[in-house]
């Protein structure tokens, strides 16, 4: 890990001004510098799971840490929905009376990060910040697209676990557990940064590789994500999630469904799989099959077989197109019966 | 008098949904620090860091990117927990914070500041075990012994929030722990051996 | 959980009245007892509180005063030859006390991690960080990441003089008549994964000279060989060097020297004059401390119609890596009277292979084993019926026709359906077996045994407990044998000053050790007994050894005049008087008991057998596998620590899950570096992972100490593979049996949903 300087931000004004590149640092455009393959010489540190192994690994090596566990910890209910601080703890959610009765998919989810350590260190919104866990990403020896590099190695490597969606160029899936159902639910992020703040439908605050190929969101470097913004949800929902080890591993495939019913009639629904593209990947034809539907095992295989139907394999990961599948089928027959 | 009606929005606030266990402390920012335009910048060189282990203050200086881990066996000698992955994987270096467990090799020292941390080394009481440590003892739940302090202490976290987990709470408990020996049948008979009796 | 158990001694005479001789040979003077006290009992591990306290200190713990941090530079290319070095920004970095570079340019690396230099500072920060200073130029050489590029005509000769090196090449019988007796035969390719040995503590030590003395606190699984080592590397005598190793985080096989690290870690203390630790990071460890070797096998075998095996025509490669071997034994266990096997070394530019948990056997235990289910449902027997049709005869290292139907009916083996679950639903169940042997005998341990006048007990050994229970089981037969409680007697072990015993490794610990430690402390009862003669007015033959005190018995007990002093007096004499065992040791003074003695002939043996059953569940829409239950039935001589026996019998077992189901190391086809040097991507089950487990250790007193560190972690891996091919109907010739495999298997075998 290369040596850095610490700031310890109380709210996020402070955070924002500390992650802001002073006029010292010589580029202004923090962006533009990502893009050179540089990673940002400011970065936030919050529950740090994420950051200290990447700093470990020298994939990430920034000048200065900037501590950002001094903004919002709690949920607070309002509009119908939860408005949940970034800061808070993922067993903290996992455990919260009232997103447990309102957003099962998202407790699911909570429920299935990491290990009880990660969950206990790890925070809401480091959860939609990490980066990805691709191991040509992670490794030093291969310097990879999204490192700056010219290559992706998955291409023609070791890509049983990299995505099924998306086409590249960077075939990473998107780490986030939590991201899933919160797009399945219509969430917003708020954003602070040095204009203010604004609110993101998290549903467009993710970025394909062709986008943005040296991170996976629309965030500057010196903006932070300070709350998660959940409207209410609809009646059912529920997330399914398989890994390959039940103790501690990354999803295969995962997907999160929210569904508005009319009766035992779905209205609308919103479906999205995660760990099977570079971002959640939200299936709009899927949810349009399922409207006006009842869920049955025959209309739950129907949709999944939709949602996947778009899948563009690798050399080595077809299989994950069934495990997708299986996901979404036994997402949508656990909401049908939430 | 406006201030005073936001804590009290605030309170009610609390009494309808709830905030979380830990938030208190540091969501209370005081409004001189809030005043404070120039924020401290520490290090990259050594910065002075008081680390409470097991209920002792330990001064010490580090630099920002000393982990937690690091601080304990480097600087203090303090050797109970292990490093093994070093990437928050096997949970050989896991202490407990506020009742729950972290993996200290992913914690900056500068941040665990203003908490007591506990490791294996100071759960027993002289030479009377915890009684986690005697289960594990009892049930054979170690052989090298390199994972058995993490596992000690995810147990103990485990069954202070818990005192009677059915298997599968333990096992969930316990996920975030590797064994390579393969003395994972002692350990889940010593966590659920103590069923009830955790607070030695 | 665990229901382990043992069974009675009667059921294992039983067991063992089928073959002769009964009885192998006893040890003349102390022979094992007839009746034990502690032996064979449940004693918890002594060294339990220290582990469970973080009072043990392991290497990777040891501080000394003024230590400095190493590190290791090393390559981060598969082939390559170095252009240039320049170190000297490294050389001048902050707190950096000692560099090496052991590399000049035109040489050439051979794996990703080979050593090239190492540096000593005064903090790890400042280590690594200097590290990264030193420039190294590559010239960047074609590599060969896996067999099958290896192997190709058109490969670059990367290996000298070929990638390939033809091994053992056997044949037995006649073939071509075998084959011709075969009324069916299968064909196929099977397969192995590498994985690596992943001992939680890394390898590593701490090293300090005292002038041109050394003393190396290092994690390892032989201290007089890693004395041996060090002595040798550095050119100096092994009297100048003392290796310490009072507790070790695991070694699996991967721990017997000083290897490059420890070498380079004794240069730097000399060159920087300070102590220096130097603990290899996990990713280091991965790369260059050891694997155990894939295996491929195109095998052709033929079964006649009444289930007999007539033939077994193999040819075999596999990977050890840069240059070192991969063979493995096969057939395994089973009797093919006509047989061939050809076997292929294939070098790849990964880190070497070592010694690795019964090295070989769960590579040809899987080959074969699996095989056997198939052959089996071609003559549409029952797999366990089948394969007690074709078991070598009965024998006290070949028990496998017992074991089958005790191992069958704790798992149920009545409620298995023949291949492919035909219940409904996703979830599929399935039941499999296999079987394993192991050798585990041991010699040549050396102890010393001192009792002092307040009673104390002091052993002496220079072996080492690496996580298996050495001490608790030494400390359980010198207590055993004094009359004493385990908790009277300390042991002192893992430093090479004490007398020399062999490293742990083979499962041979136990069966070196435990003759030792009855001989030496059945010398020092003796000693002690002629000490305190004088003092008691007996003659010394009339002393025996009660339960915590020595008694004066009746001069004419047959048993003392006949064969002397022996440790098993039965103390069937009238007892004329009894002396507190304190009391008798008061009569030493101020001169101990000073005994030294060594493993002989009588006590231990060597040959183990076992059988293992495996219960899974498959979701046939998702690929995963949940192994439910193992259950083991294993022998090891005569147990000692029933406790710690049973434990060693878990770990192997959860091994071979980890090796059938998770783990494999993953090398960049492209590059071969690791893409999985970590605990993340290089799978091992979690708590949530572990099967129930059901140990029935068979208890064959008559035969001495074995070893059993090894054998459990044989058959696993083949069990949990045919269960698999029980529950889903599709065959998985290739472990690790991810969810890829097993899916695009059930897709090919016509579709998962």
């Amino acid at each position: 890990m290369k040596t850095f300087s610490y700031v310890n931000a109380t709210n996020e004004k402070e955070a924002v001004a500390a992650l802001s590149p002073s006029t010292r640092d010589g580029h202004g455009d923090a962006l533009a510098a990502a893009r050179s393959g540089h990673q940002p010489s400011k970065v936030p540190i919050a529950g740090g799971m994420d950051l200290l192994g990447l700093m470990k690994d020298y994939i990430v090596s920034p000048d200065r840490v900037v501590s950002i566990k001094g903004l919002d910890q709690t949920i607070a209910s309002g509009d119908g929905g939860l408005r949940i601080g970034a800061a808070v703890k993922i067993a903290d959610l996992a455990e919260h009376a009232a997103a447990r009765k309102m957003y099962p998919a998202l407790v699911t989810a909570a429920e299935g990060v990491g290990t009880p350590q990660i969950r206990n260190m790890g925070t809401v919104g480091g959860n939609i910040m990490q980066r990805p866990r691709c191991w040509y990403f992670r490794n030093e020896e291969f310097n990879c697209l999204k490192k700056g590099g010219s290559r992706c190695f998955a291409v023609d490597g070791e890509n049983q676990f990299h995505a099924i969606f998306g086409d590249g160029p960077c075939h990473i899936v998107h780490p986030s557990s939590l991201a899933v159902p919160v797009i399945a639910y219509g969430g917003r992020f708020r954003v602070a940064g040095p204009n203010g703040a604004r609110e993101i439908d998290a549903g467009e605050f993710f970025q394909m590789p062709n986008a943005n190929l040296y991170g996976e969101n629309v965030l500057q470097p010196n903006e932070i994500v300070t709350h998660v913004i959940l409207p209410a949800p609809g009646q059912r929902s529920a997330s399914y999630e398989v890994r390959f080890k039940q103790s501690h591993d990354w999803p295969l495939a995962a997907a999160s469904v929210n569904l508005v019913m009319s009766g035992s009639t779905v209205k609308s629904a919103r479906i999205v799989m995660g760990a099977v593209a570079p971002i959640p990947w939200r299936v709009q034809a899927a949810e349009r099959m399922l409207a006006g539907k009842t869920i049955t095992e025959g209309v739950a295989t129907d949709v999944a077989n939709a949602a996947v139907a778009g899948a563009r394999p690798m050399t080595g990961n077809q299989y994950k197109i069934q495990i997708a599948r299986t996901a979404v089928k036994r997402a949508v027959l656990a909401a049908g019966r939430a | 008098m406006a201030r005073k009606k936001i804590d009290e929005s605030r309170r009610d606030f609390l009494k309808t949904v709830g905030v979380v266990a830990s938030a208190s402390a540091s969501l209370t920012i005081a409004p001189e620090a809030r005043a404070r335009q120039a924020l401290a910048t520490l290090g990259p060189g050594e910065v002075p860091v008081t680390l409470t282990i097991n209920g002792r203050r330990h001064q010490l200086n580090v630099e920002p990117r000393v982990t937690l881990l690091d601080a304990m066996r480097t600087r203090l000698e303090i050797t109970g927990q292990k490093r093994v992955c070093d990437r928050g994987a096997c949970g050989a270096c896991t202490v407990i914070i506020e009742g729950r467990t972290y993996y200290s090799c992913s914690m900056l020292a500068i941040e665990a500041q203003g908490k007591n941390i506990r490791t294996v080394d100071g759960l027993a009481n002289g030479s009377t075990l915890h009684p986690v440590q005697q289960a594990f003892c009892d049930n054979d739940g170690l052989m090298c012994g390199f994972c058995t302090p993490g596992f000690v202490m995810a147990t103990v976290a485990l069954l202070e929030k818990n005192p009677n987990p059915t298997p599968e709470q333990a096992k969930r408990a316990l996920d975030g722990n590797l064994c390579r020996c393969g003395t994972n049948i002692g350990v889940l008979k010593a966590a659920l051996a103590v069923k009830g009796g955790a607070r030695g | 959980m665990d229901n382990g158990s043992r069974i009675p001694a009667s059921g294992s005479r039983q067991v063992a009245e089928v073959q002769a001789p009964a009885r192998p040979p006893q040890h003349e003077k102390y022979p094992w007892p007839e009746k034990s006290r502690l032996l064979g009992t449940r004693v918890s591990r002594i060294d339990g509180p220290m582990k469970v306290s973080g009072r043990a200190k392991y290497s990777y713990d040891i501080v000394r005063p003024g230590m400095l941090y190493g590190r290791i530079l090393r390559s981060p290319h598969a082939h390559a030859r170095l252009k240039s070095i320049d170190a000297s920004a490294a050389e001048k970095a902050p707190g950096v006390k000692a560099l090496l570079i052991t590399i000049k340019p035109g040489e050439k690396v051979m794996f990703p991690g080979e050593e090239i230099g190492a540096l000593a500072a005064a903090t790890e920060q400042q280590a690594a960080d200097a590290l990264r200073m030193i420039k190294v130029e590559w010239e960047v050489l074609p590599a060969l990441a896996n067999v099958e590029q290896a192997m190709r005509p058109e490969a670059p000769q990367v290996f000298t003089p070929a990638n390939t090196r033809r091994g053992t090449a056997q044949e037995d019988g006649d073939l071509a008549a075998g084959f011709k007796s075969a009324a069916f035969t299968v064909e196929g390719t099977y397969s192995t994964q590498v994985q690596t040995h992943t001992s939680l503590e890394t390898h590593g030590c701490v090293c300090e000279w005292n002038g041109d003395n050394l003393t190396a606190w290092v994690s390892t699984q032989a201290v007089h060989g890693t004395r041996e080592g060090f002595a040798q590397g550095l050119k100096i005598p092994q009297a100048n060097v003392r290796v310490i190793t009072e507790f070790m985080g695991g070694g699996f096989g991967s721990k017997f020297g000083p290897d490059m690290q420890g070498l380079l870690c004794a240069r730097l203390a000399k060159a920087a004059n300070a102590p220096v630790k130097l603990m290899l990071d996990r990713k280091e460890e991965h790369l260059a401390t050891g694997n155990r070797p894939s295996a491929f096998a195109k095998v052709k075998a033929g079964v006649s119609a009444d289930g007999k095996l007539t033939a077994f025509d193999a040819t075999t490669w596999g990977t050890g890596g840069a240059g070192a071997g991969s063979d493995y034994p096969l057939p395994y266990i089973y009797v093919f009277p006509n047989r061939r096997r050809m076997h292929t070394d294939v070098y790849i530019n990964s880190g070497q292979q070592r010694a690795m948990r019964a090295p070989g056997h769960p590579q040809g235990c899987f080959v074969t084993e699996v095989l056997m289910d198939e052959l089996a449902d071609q003559v549409r027997m029952d797999p366990m019926e089948f394969r007690l049709k074709n078991l070598p005869p009965l024998a006290p290292n070949a028990m496998w026709a017992k074991y089958f139907p005790m191992g069958a009916e704790r798992i149920n083996w009545k409620s298995r359906h023949v291949t492919g679950d035909p219940t409904p639903g996703p979830i599929k169940r399935g039941l499999g077996c296999s079987a394993n042997r192991w050798g585990g005998a041991g010699t040549g341990a050396r102890a010393h045994c001192e009792i002092a006048s307040d009673g104390s007990v002091v052993m002496r050994c220079g072996t080492q407990d690496i996580g298996t229970g050495n001490r608790t089981i030494m400390a359980m037969v010198v207590a055993e044998t004094l009359g004493l409680e385990v908790p009277q007697i300390t042991i002192e072990l893992g430093d090479s000053h004490h007398p020399f015993a062999p490293g742990s490794g083979g499962s041979t610990t136990a069966a070196a050790v435990m003759p030792a430690m009855r001989v030496t402390a059945g010398k020092a009862r003796d000693a002690l007994f002629e000490r305190i003669a004088p003092q008691l007015g007996v003659a010394a033959t009339e002393i025996n050894i009660g339960v915590g005190e020595v008694h004066v018995v009746s001069p004419s007990t047959p048993d003392s005049s006949a064969s002397g002093q022996t440790a098993s007096r039965s103390g069937q004499a009238p007892i004329l008087r009894r002396v507190a065992w304190r009391d008798a040791c008061k009569m030493l003074g101020t001169v101990p008991v000073s005994v030294d003695g060594q493993w002989e002939r009588g006590l231990s043996a060597g040959g183990t057998s076992g059988v293992q059953f495996a219960e899974v569940e498959v979701d046939i829409e998702t690929g995963i596998t949940k192994v439910k239950k193992i259950v083991c039935v294993q022998d090891c001589g005569l147990v000692v620590d029933l406790k710690t026996a049973e434990t060693q019998c878990h770990g192997g077992i959860i091994s071979g899950v980890n090796y059938g189901v998770f783990e494999e190391r993953i090398l960049d086809r492209n590059t071969a570096n690791m893409v999985n040097p970590n605990m993340e991507w290089y799978h091992m089950a979690g708590q949530s992972d572990i099967p129930e487990i059901d140990v029935v250790l068979v208890d064959t007193p008559e035969r001495g100490v074995i070893g059993i560190g090894e054998p459990p972690a044989v058959a696993t891996a083949a069990a949990v593979a045919n269960a698999i091919r029980n529950a889903t109907g599709v065959t998985l010739r290739n472990i690790p049996i991810t969810p890829d495999k097993l899916l695009t298997e059930l897709e090919r075998a016509g579709g998962t949903n």
